[in-house]
């Protein structure tokens, strides 16, 4: 090989890494960099190798912090639990509807996150249709949806739920039906033929769905402030009051260290449980 | 072989190339963020000729709006073309955004800001403002309500100009629940889940102190921490049922809640003909919303004329008809009584010392940081 043809991957791997120097190792060394100073806003803020912001940052914080998993944990499970059974129907049931419920899905994004979770708090107030018959049903405690736990993780799952379903219909999509009709000619149930062929194949879809809803919805602030009451902030609503209302830039850098390490470190274990193959989809491109 | 080699190689070129970018910035880099660009250097705004392009941020429906509004006359009268930005929803968020430009002695483009009595002050203390000159400001200091001349904040009016005022009370839903006017009966249980109340420290904390008879401007650090840990209480047992901003407007139209601690102008925004803003039993919080000038301000001299023009009377007065609040310039009451405007006769909007007899200013804790501290963890509960 020649030295041209040796430098080709450097030069197709330049502008994504330019960019990811840009825009995501500078920031996170400035970031590091506050975390690491201390003192006040009247004072200014001095580099001093200040390590106690991060035992700062998570004392008194559990709470916040077990809730962002109860709440981004359980919205991911229902929103796994509502975008398969849909994927795997826009994939093999619509027939020529495929591609307007592909649009159906995507159509939410055409109005902005932010309204979309406003519009929730015009459907559920109080005296509405929807709570008035969730309470006659006994499901609307107190008498209300809004600002409780159930409105934040609701608001959680709608927002991220097409995050789910679009890797999950990439995936399904790709399936060789012939695999499962091959299973079924060699006497498995329906039953089977899904836990023992479609499953696994769409494990790499599954992975992706996972990942691409739970992290963002772990970190999200915006349905909590706008959906949740009292005592439902999750570890993103810290975190602005500590840069908006506290200015306490040094503990709000290392709080959004330390939750980008907790977030990174699940992730690496969750890969490692649900198999790299099943990540980077090795295996089916290489079955095809 | 090769192949892994060749991706290691590259590795290992994109993390020298990190570590060598991280190093030659953190070289440029200062020792110190925050703290104050300029102190020691305050500058004094410019007059001079008034021509170009002005910006103002503001709080959303904060003017006489459309074709013939403050905006428009403005315009009109100087040829000054004028970006009015409707951008400030929380003093906090609104600072929070702006500290990083302020610090560098830019203003993002803006030549004013319109922010209450606590905010203009930490801004001027932390050299974010420039001084203001009263020669270049006739109409304002001829026009100014004698009460608004010295405030604590600002003894000399050396950097701020009132805009609007308003009072801290109870926003009531009078269908749902008539008999509520101290800021105690909010913690009712009756009420459970249907009150809400403002995330900022300063005013939410000091109207708890007061119905609990204690005088916010002479609390000790404990009487806050009293009042904060009352209401974290409720938080916890689901009476209170948000904090906020601007939202109980919406809450109490959507008859989501049956009270709100709330400020005395927003009727117009607050869509239940229910409502009604009561002073509490106890007393109020009163302040001032201010205009100031911040170091970079590009046009200097259309912001001082902005400032003195929107103190002729009869401007101030069309403002007063459309905002509701409560206007400094001391000739509007008379003006709206000669238009035959029913706010002539609001308290609200022109309240009399008897009214307001047992109001304070807003006040902040001596030892903020843990005063603050405690009532942010209430927030974010």
């Amino acid at each position: 090989m020649n030295l041209r043809q040796r430098l080709v991957p450097y030069w197709l791997l330049g502008p994504g890494l330019l960019w990811l120097i840009i825009f995501f190792v500078v920031p996170m060394y400035f970031m590091g960099e506050m975390a690491l100073r201390s003192g006040t806003l009247e004072t200014g803020f001095t580099f001093d190798w200040a390590w106690s912001n991060f035992g700062d940052a998570l004392s008194g914080r559990g709470e916040q912090i077990t809730r962002s998993f109860f709440y981004a944990g359980t919205a991911t499970l229902l929103a796994l639990l509502i975008a398969y059974p849909l994927a795997y129907a826009i994939a093999f049931r619509a027939g020529r509807f495929k591609l307007l419920l592909l649009f159906a899905v995507i159509a939410p994004f055409f109005t902005t996150y932010l309204i979309r979770t406003i519009a929730w708090k015009t459907i559920l107030f109080d005296d509405g249709t929807v709570v008035n018959v969730l309470q006659a049903l006994g499901l609307a405690e107190n008498g209300r949806i809004l600002a409780t736990s159930f409105s934040v993780i609701a608001g959680l799952t709608y927002n991220f739920l097409p995050f789910m379903i679009l890797p999950l219909y990439a995936n399904l999509e790709r399936l060789d039906v012939r695999l499962i009709e091959a299973a079924k000619d060699l006497y498995s149930s329906s039953r089977q033929a899904f836990l023992k062929v479609t499953l696994p194949l769409t494990m790499p879809g599954i992975v992706a769905g996972v990942l691409l809803t739970f992290i963002p919805a772990f970190g999200d602030y915006i349905n909590a402030y706008i959906l949740g009451g009292t005592q439902n902030a999750m570890i993103g609503n810290v975190i602005q009051n500590l840069y908006l209302s506290q200015r306490d830039y040094p503990e709000a850098a290392a709080l959004s260290f330390l939750m980008m390490a907790l977030i990174l470190a699940i992730v690496l274990l969750y890969i490692r449980f649900a198999g790299t193959e099943a990540f980077i989809g090795e295996e089916v491109e290489e079955g095809r | 072989m090769q192949r892994r080699e060749q991706r290691k190689s590259a590795g290992t070129a994109a993390a020298i190339a990190a570590v060598v970018l991280a190093i030659g910035i953190a070289a440029c880099g200062g020792d110190t963020v925050g703290g104050g660009a300029n102190e020691g250097e305050v500058t004094t705004a410019k007059a001079g000729p008034v021509t170009g392009k002005l910006t103002i941020s503001n709080w959303p429906g904060y003017i006489a709006p459309g074709p013939n509004g403050t905006v428009a006359q403005f315009e009109d009268s100087t040829g000054v073309s004028v970006d009015y930005i409707e951008d400030i929803n929380e003093n906090d968020a609104f600072f929070g955004k702006m500290q990083p430009l302020l610090e560098q002695g830019q203003s993002g483009g803006r030549d004013i800001f319109v922010v209450t009595d606590y905010m203009a002050k930490q801004m001027y203390d932390l050299g974010y403002l420039q001084e203001i000159d009263h020669a270049d400001l006739p109409t304002v200091f001829k026009n100014l309500l004698p009460s608004l001349q010295h405030p604590e904040v600002d003894p000399e009016r050396k950097f701020s100009v009132p805009w609007q005022g308003g009072m801290t009370g109870i926003w009531v839903d009078t269908s749902k629940a008539p008999e509520i006017h101290s800021v105690n009966d909010l913690f009712d249980p009756k009420y459970k889940g249907k009150v809400t109340m403002l995330a900022e420290l300063r005013e939410t904390v000091p109207l708890v102190m007061l119905a609990e008879g204690v005088d916010p401007a002479t609390a000790s650090t404990d009487e806050w921490l009293h009042a904060i840990q009352r209401l974290k209480d409720a938080a916890g047992s689901g009476q209170i049922r948000r904090f906020g901003g601007n939202e109980y407007t919406e809450d109490l139209t959507a008859g989501n809640i049956v009270a709100a601690i709330g400020w005395s102008g927003d009727a117009s925004l607050i869509e239940n003909p229910n409502a009604e803003w009561r002073m509490p039993t106890q007393g109020c919080t009163r302040w001032s919303e201010n205009m100031v000038i911040p170091v970079g301000a590009p046009n200097t001299a259309a912001a001082l004329a902005f400032m003195d023009f929107v103190y002729q009377p009869k401007v101030a007065a069309d403002i007063t008809e459309y905002v509701e609040y409560i206007s400094p310039v001391k000739q509007v009451k008379g003006l709206l009584e000669k238009r035959g405007s029913e706010l002539a006769e609001s308290p609200i909007v022109f309240p009399t010392e008897e009214f307001t007899r047992n109001c304070t200013g807003q006040n902040t804790p001596k030892d903020l940081e843990e005063v603050n501290e405690a009532w942010q963890e209430v927030i974010t509960g």
